[in-house]
């Protein structure tokens, strides 16, 4: 798995950024996200997809402190 | 010690609320105050490394104006002739800015940080830059273009970051208070290493016009300070509304000093029962414990519960940060990746392989899982504690990527674990400290309330700093 990701990722990276992998310990960045997709993987089913734009805001305003 | 030294050791040990009032009172000078500060950057920076540039001549000749005008009947505002320092990553009109960085080091922006200028018009004096993480990327204080920033209570050991400076110095009384920012914990984590006070708002609730950018979603400006007072005044002074950023809120700032009345009757603190504890240290826990039973003494009620959702809040906040600064630092990454260090590089080399699909998700999820949190949590608490940091404060060495320390890169993921999850869910969050370790380094824990809550999380840290000393403490200032 590691292996595999990090060539994964410094496809993705030179491909769609044109950034190459900047020296030997970002390879043990790139395999710390295996715990990422991991987590991804165990929230899948557990939240429905929300439309709205700008949901974080009016989340904030609806949840906020009310005062006397 | 002369006279003259221990004169201005007790002006360096005063608190920012202190220095305030004695400079209204015309008890000291903003001239005496600003030099006390100045002498205690000289005489500690060969060891603990907290500033980047200080500025003698004009914070002196600020002053001696400030000291005129009082004299002359005005005052500009509550921070009148008090000096502060701020991590350097906020933008002063043709003043360098390092950020941190090498690539920056020559940057001269046009313009002032909101928060700068809000507090300059207080009364303020800016005397100079304070030491931080590269672009505010990480959480222990290394600093490979600048030098390591250190704790003052122990050399070998971490200050935390990327707000390094600022709580260092912050502790060590050079400084009354500093401006530091939080994106995963980078005005906490410091306040917890160092045994200071600090405050991130509310997501919005404070202009980030001027502040050099790292994560638009996450990115937070606060103070760190010696008490909850000195945060309560700093934060008041810095939040609202500023057209120059438009996603600041536009909900008014309350009087936070007015809310410090030590009652905590019938407040209910929460717990959480998972995450937040999750392979903690035995003596971060014990401090934590008794710190609960300090406020369960002012008549606060514990309640023990879940925290919804903490799986995918974790998950989320891990890569929100990730991508957004990798988008930030591309153009760099691509020209001069050299130019970073190794961790930072490293760091960023990863988020250009988030799926979008991934960040979307995990940025459309804030609302709905703020929601749950409103009725699952804070319908049944006012506030929620949990340990700043879950493990006590590393050393430099051992959390030193550059140099290939062993399981460095995972002890960055646990230093930030706790902190990094409340920017995720935009709460107010403040970190006071509880305690030491057995090393003789500080122990933190932070409390969050509901959005806009900021007078209460504040009221509830005074409250506790009301009956504990812990935030009065001074390191032994090295050599």
């Amino acid at each position: 798995m590691s292996t595999n990701i990090e060539r994964q990722v410094e496809e993705q990276a030179k491909v769609w950024s044109g950034v190459a992998p900047p020296n030997a310990a970002s390879g043990n960045f790139t395999r710390g996200l295996t715990e990422a997709i991991q987590g991804f993987e165990r929230t899948r089913g557990q939240l429905g997809f929300e439309d709205e734009p700008s949901s974080f805001e009016a989340a904030l305003q609806e949840t906020k402190e009310r005062t006397p | 010690m002369t006279a003259a030294r221990e004169r201005a050791s007790a002006l360096t040990r005063l608190t920012l609320v202190q220095a305030c009032e004695a400079v209204q009172r015309g008890e000291v000078t903003s001239v005496a105050l600003t030099e006390a500060a100045l002498d205690a950057f000289k005489a500690g920076d060969a060891t603990i490394n907290a500033s980047i540039a200080l500025d003698r001549e004009e914070a002196l000749e600020t002053a001696w104006g400030l000291d005129k005008l009082r004299k002359a009947g005005r005052q500009l505002g509550p921070l009148h002739g008090v000096p502060l320092a701020h991590k350097d990553m906020y933008y002063r009109a043709g003043k360098p800015c390092t950020c941190g960085s090498k690539i920056r080091r020559a940057f001269r922006p046009a313009y002032t940080a909101t928060a700068i200028k809000r507090l300059e018009d207080a009364g303020s004096i800016t005397i100079g830059s304070l030491n931080m993480a590269e672009f505010a990327q990480n959480p222990t204080g290394h600093n490979a273009h600048f030098g390591n920033c250190h704790n003052p209570w122990h050399l070998d050991y971490c200050p935390g970051g990327s707000s390094s400076g600022s709580g260092a110095a912050v502790a060590a009384r050079c400084i009354y208070g500093a401006l530091g920012s939080d994106t995963g914990g980078s005005i906490r984590l410091p306040a917890s290493m160092c045994g200071v006070t600090g405050i991130k708002g509310t997501q919005t609730r404070v202009s980030r016009y001027g502040a050099m950018p790292l994560s638009f979603s996450a990115d937070n400006v606060g103070p760190l300070a010696r008490t909850a007072r000195d945060c309560a005044r700093l934060l008041r002074t810095i939040g609202g509304h500023d057209p120059a950023d438009p996603t600041s809120s536009t909900e008014p700032v309350g009087d936070y000093e007015a809310a410090l009345d030590g009652d905590l009757r019938e407040l209910r603190i929460g717990v959480p029962t998972n995450f937040f504890f999750d392979g903690a240290d035995p003596e971060v826990q014990a401090a934590f414990e008794a710190a609960m039973k300090v406020l369960e003494s002012r008549g606060a009620r514990i309640l023990r519960l879940a925290i919804p959702h903490m799986d995918a809040v974790n998950t989320y906040a891990s890569i929100v940060s990730r991508v957004e600064s990798a988008t930030i630092h591309a153009q760099w990454m691509r020209e001069r990746p050299q130019d970073y260090s190794i961790q930072l590089s490293g760091r960023l080399y990863a988020g250009y392989a988030i799926p979008a699909v991934h960040y979307v998700e995990a940025l459309s999820r804030r609302g709905p899982i703020l929601r749950a949190l409103g009725s699952e949590v804070f319908g049944k608490v006012d506030v929620f504690a949990t340990p700043t940091i879950r493990m006590k404060v590393p050393t430099l060495a051992a959390t030193d990527i550059d140099a290939g320390a062993p399981g460095a890169i995972e002890a960055f993921g646990v230093i930030s674990a706790n902190t990094r999850a409340i920017n995720y869910m935009g709460l107010p969050s403040v970190s006071i400290p509880c305690g030491f370790d057995s090393d003789g380094l500080p122990i933190g824990f932070q409390i969050q309330g509901r959005p806009f809550a900021e007078a209460r999380v504040l009221k509830v840290a005074d409250a506790f700093q009301q009956d504990t000393d812990w935030h009065k403490r001074v390191p032994v200032r090295p050599g």
